[in-house]
């Protein structure tokens, strides 16, 4: 028993030693993140994750820049004239800035990463072209002189500025002496950072540029992508990281009794949601049939007890989503769908899709990633659960994130079932909305296109009224709540472990934006 | 040795009853000398009883959630005044059920892909042994190229191209294990064909085939069962490592792999059972393959069976 006693005693001694040894802990000026996604490409034009998009930001500049309260703040921009019709948008670039290859940065800079990311022959897919540019309905951009860039959009839009916002700005000469290919590995911007290192999968470092008037804080930044929940808690336990993302709700005691770290909870303004995908093609999968009929899609929101997913799976309490617009500019009088299985099997019922003699109505496949969101694997799972409990036979297919169910997605292929979580704000519920702004908009996964939601984007751009543009926008959401292509879930609540050596505050938005982040 | 030849017959005579009945006895005494191959075998003894009964024994349903009484602790209380004897999982799942559920899927594809992958390696190691030459040298290439490529890498390979699933995985596991039988059986083939009782075979007129299935074949089961039971014991864990990695089968089929896999993000928030169950029966069966393995090599062995 005593050799047994020393053996465990050395085994145990060995293996402090080695974690010891295998732990690096970061320098007084390097700050470590862990982040739970991989990222895929440094084209501005392409990055459509916020995981990417956050360390992109650090690199490139954008116009104007919306705070985590929804406060507008110029970047390289400090002034901004619209025209009387709202369809040219002048901006004014601050004087002084360079971008990394040493070039001044002008509006002829500006202007031509809005014509680039919108050129069809480039094939852009990021948030740039897919999302901001089909809103807004991007025409052209055009240099006015080296300060003064206007951007010209098709229709009055009234969230436009916070769309543009979005749009990173690169610098024409290095992009244009690059090839596509070269440019997804070699961002070339004006932001505090620059790209140091990039080991695809691995990790990617960011070195402060050299400039007196930066308003970066430190050195460097390392970006550590470790899918791993339980990975990323331990690190951060062992103070190897300063920050880390998507906390698993079940380890967040683990740290805040770490005495290193702390889990800072925040009502983030992420969607999540089950989407039913509505196009032709995956009307003829079992289950798509049945998904096309508005009643059956109402009976399935009954079918789901969200607040006990938010509860036990999530740790935290919520209120289930009314809609695709985030609290302070939901609907005021929609109630969520209570969980009410009884209803939801009458519903079916009256639908014409009765219990068979196996008590299945209909079989469906619900598809999902896995890693991205918290607790997902976990969410997806007692989501089939639920909706099997009410006669639906579900084959859950969950994917590889990053390059398995993300090119599905974009293609707007998942389904006829799947989850996902769409980035949403706080500043307008137009820009909650924007996600199904076409039918045909890279968004809309869901291939939803009812009249009565897609009409009225003319009627809000000829509304005159705020008043009034608020009264179209409820009765948009009240269709979406009675007919609309989401099954409802919650706002993703964010959980970003602290360690207390930065001081760092999480903002509701999921950006992690650290220029001024440094050492406690 | 010819004796052994013609032991597959189904039909046994009174003086083969007898031998088989001498074998069977020298087996169990052998086996009782050791002491651990008996405790090895209770062990896969109940594995194999769990494996047919599981659905009986189970308690609960094991893909039935339950989130509120999720990561309940072994003998809490369960759903509608059940216990969960060993906890529950992430998603309120019974663990002890899961578990049931589980050695059927992990006997199921270990048995299973050592039949595929044994019976292609067999065919082949005659074929290759018996003829020689180019063919020998063909089946013998082909097994060099798969052994280059580090196992789990090439199952990971075809599972991502035709999915996961439990045929595929037995599909993948067994041809990922042929060339060991494929070497073996070749290096006893091409010694066997040329011992007098093939010769004998051959002048009788015996067919190519007859000879090689009928007379080589029934002489090289001994040493083809004492790999087999090591091959089960280290495909029962390329199985848990696939699972483990998302690979195996879907997600809501248990197996001790996944059991294992979904246990990682609790094992910091020191839910240990729903790591240590299903990591307790993957070790105890895969060591009691090994030591049936170990056990079966030595009692098959004529040099060691001279002196017992």
């Amino acid at each position: 028993m005593r050799r047994l006693g020393t053996l465990a005693a050395a085994g145990a001694t060995g293996l402090l030693l080695c974690s010891t040894a295998l732990a690096q802990q970061p320098d007084e000026n390097t700050l470590v993140v862990g982040l739970s996604a991989d990222i895929t490409t440094f084209e501005p034009a392409n990055i459509s994750s916020r995981d990417n998009s956050n360390i992109a930001r650090h690199i490139f500049g954008t116009l104007y820049t919306i705070s985590g309260d929804g406060d507008v703040q110029p970047d390289l921009a400090e002034d901004l004239q619209i025209s009387d019709d709202g369809l040219a948008y002048v901006y004014t670039l601050r004087e002084g800035l360079t971008c990394h290859d040493g070039e001044a940065l002008t509006a002829e800079d500006a202007a031509y990463s809005f014509n680039r990311a919108a050129d069809p022959a480039n094939n852009f897919t990021g948030n740039t072209p897919g999302f901001v540019f089909s809103s807004i309905g991007f025409d052209s951009a055009e240099a006015l002189d080296e300060q003064r860039v206007q951007i010209n959009i098709e229709r009055k839009n009234p969230i436009a500025f916070g769309l543009i916002a979005e749009v990173f700005i690169h610098c024409k000469d290095s992009y244009e002496a690059m090839s596509l290919d070269e440019a997804s590995a070699n961002p070339i911007g004006s932001g505090p950072y620059r790209l140091a290192s990039w080991d695809r999968g691995s990790q990617v470092v960011l070195e402060k540029v050299d400039d007196p008037n930066s308003p970066a804080n430190m050195e460097r930044i390392v970006w550590r992508i470790i899918p791993e929940a339980s990975t990323r808690t331990a690190e951060l336990i062992a103070g190897n990281v300063d920050i880390i993302t998507n906390v698993a709700p079940d380890q967040i005691d683990a740290i805040n009794n770490s005495g290193g770290a702390e889990v800072q909870a925040v009502q983030g303004t992420r969607r999540m949601y089950v989407g039913f995908n509505l196009s032709d093609e995956f009307a003829q999968m079992p289950g798509g049939d049945a998904i096309q009929d508005p009643a059956v899609r109402r009976a399935l929101q009954y079918a789901v007890d969200v607040p006990s997913i938010c509860k036990q799976l999530l740790n935290f309490e919520c209120e289930r989503m009314t809609g695709i617009v985030n609290p302070p500019n939901a609907h005021p009088d929609i109630e969520p769908y209570p969980y009410d299985p009884e209803t939801a099997e009458r519903l079916l019922d009256e639908a014409g899709w009765p219990r068979g003699e196996d008590g299945v109505r209909f079989e469906i496949r619900l598809q999902a990633g896995q890693g991205r969101y918290l607790n997902d694997r976990n969410v997806v799972l007692a989501i089939a659960q639920y909706l099997e409990d009410v006669g639906l036979d579900v084959e859950v297919d969950i994917m590889e994130w990053a390059s398995v169910y993300i090119p599905l997605i974009r293609q707007r292929a998942a389904g006829p079932l799947y989850f996902i979580g769409s980035g949403g704000a706080l500043w307008s519920p137009l820009y909650d909305m924007t996600d199904l702004a076409r039918v045909d908009s890279g968004t809309n996964y869901t291939h939803w296109d009812d009249p009565r939601w897609f009409d009225r984007w003319e009627d809000i751009a000829n509304a005159e009224t705020e008043e009034e543009t608020r009264q179209i926008v409820n009765e948009m959401l009240e269709v979406f709540y009675e007919d609309g292509p989401w099954l409802h879930l919650y706002f993703q609540p964010d959980f970003y472990g602290v360690s207390d050596r930065v001081d760092f505050e999480a903002r509701p938005d999921e950006k992690v934006y650290l220029f001024d982040t440094g050492l406690n | 040795m010819t004796d052994m030849a013609s032991d597959g017959l189904t039909t046994l005579s009174p003086q083969r009853e007898s031998n088989f009945r001498r074998e069977l006895k020298r087996a169990v005494r052998s086996m009782v000398a050791a002491k651990w191959p008996v405790l090895a075998l209770v062990v896969l003894g109940a594995v194999l009883i769990v494996a047919i009964f599981g659905p009986l024994l189970a308690p609960l349903d094991p893909n039935r959630q339950n989130i509120m009484l999720r990561l309940a602790e072994p003998m809490a209380e369960g759903p509608r005044g059940a216990t969960f004897w060993l906890g529950s999982d992430a998603l309120g799942r019974d663990v002890l059920s899961r578990l049931l559920y589980g050695a059927r899927i992990s006997l199921l594809v270990g048995v299973c892909a050592i039949f595929v992958g044994g019976a292609i390696g067999t065919v082949a190691g005659l074929v290759a042994g018996y003829f020689g030459g180019r063919i020998d040298d063909v089946f013998m290439r082909l097994g060099d190229i798969q052994l280059a490529f580090p196992f789990i890498l090439l199952a990971i390979m075809f599972l991502v191209v035709l999915g996961p699933g439990v045929v595929n995985l037995i599909l993948v596991l067994g041809i990922g294990q042929w060339v060991t039988y494929a070497r073996i059986v070749r290096a006893q083939t091409l010694s066997l064909r040329e011992k007098e009782f093939v010769e004998a075979a051959r002048a009788l007129g015996d067919s190519t085939t007859s000879i090689i299935f009928r007379t080589i074949l029934p002489n090289i089961v001994a040493p083809l069962t004492v790999i087999a039971s090591f091959n089960v014991a280290s495909v029962i864990l390329a199985e848990a490592a696939l699972s483990f990695l998302g690979l195996g089968v879907p997600p809501e089929v248990p197996t001790w792999g996944s059991m294992l896999a979904e246990s990682r993000e609790q094992l910091i928030a020191n839910k240990w059972w729903l790591a240590v169950f299903p990591g307790l029966a993957i070790v105890l069966t895969v060591l009691s393959f090994n030591i049936i393995g170990d056990w079966l090599r030595d009692f098959l062995d004529p040099r060691l069976k001279e002196r017992g």
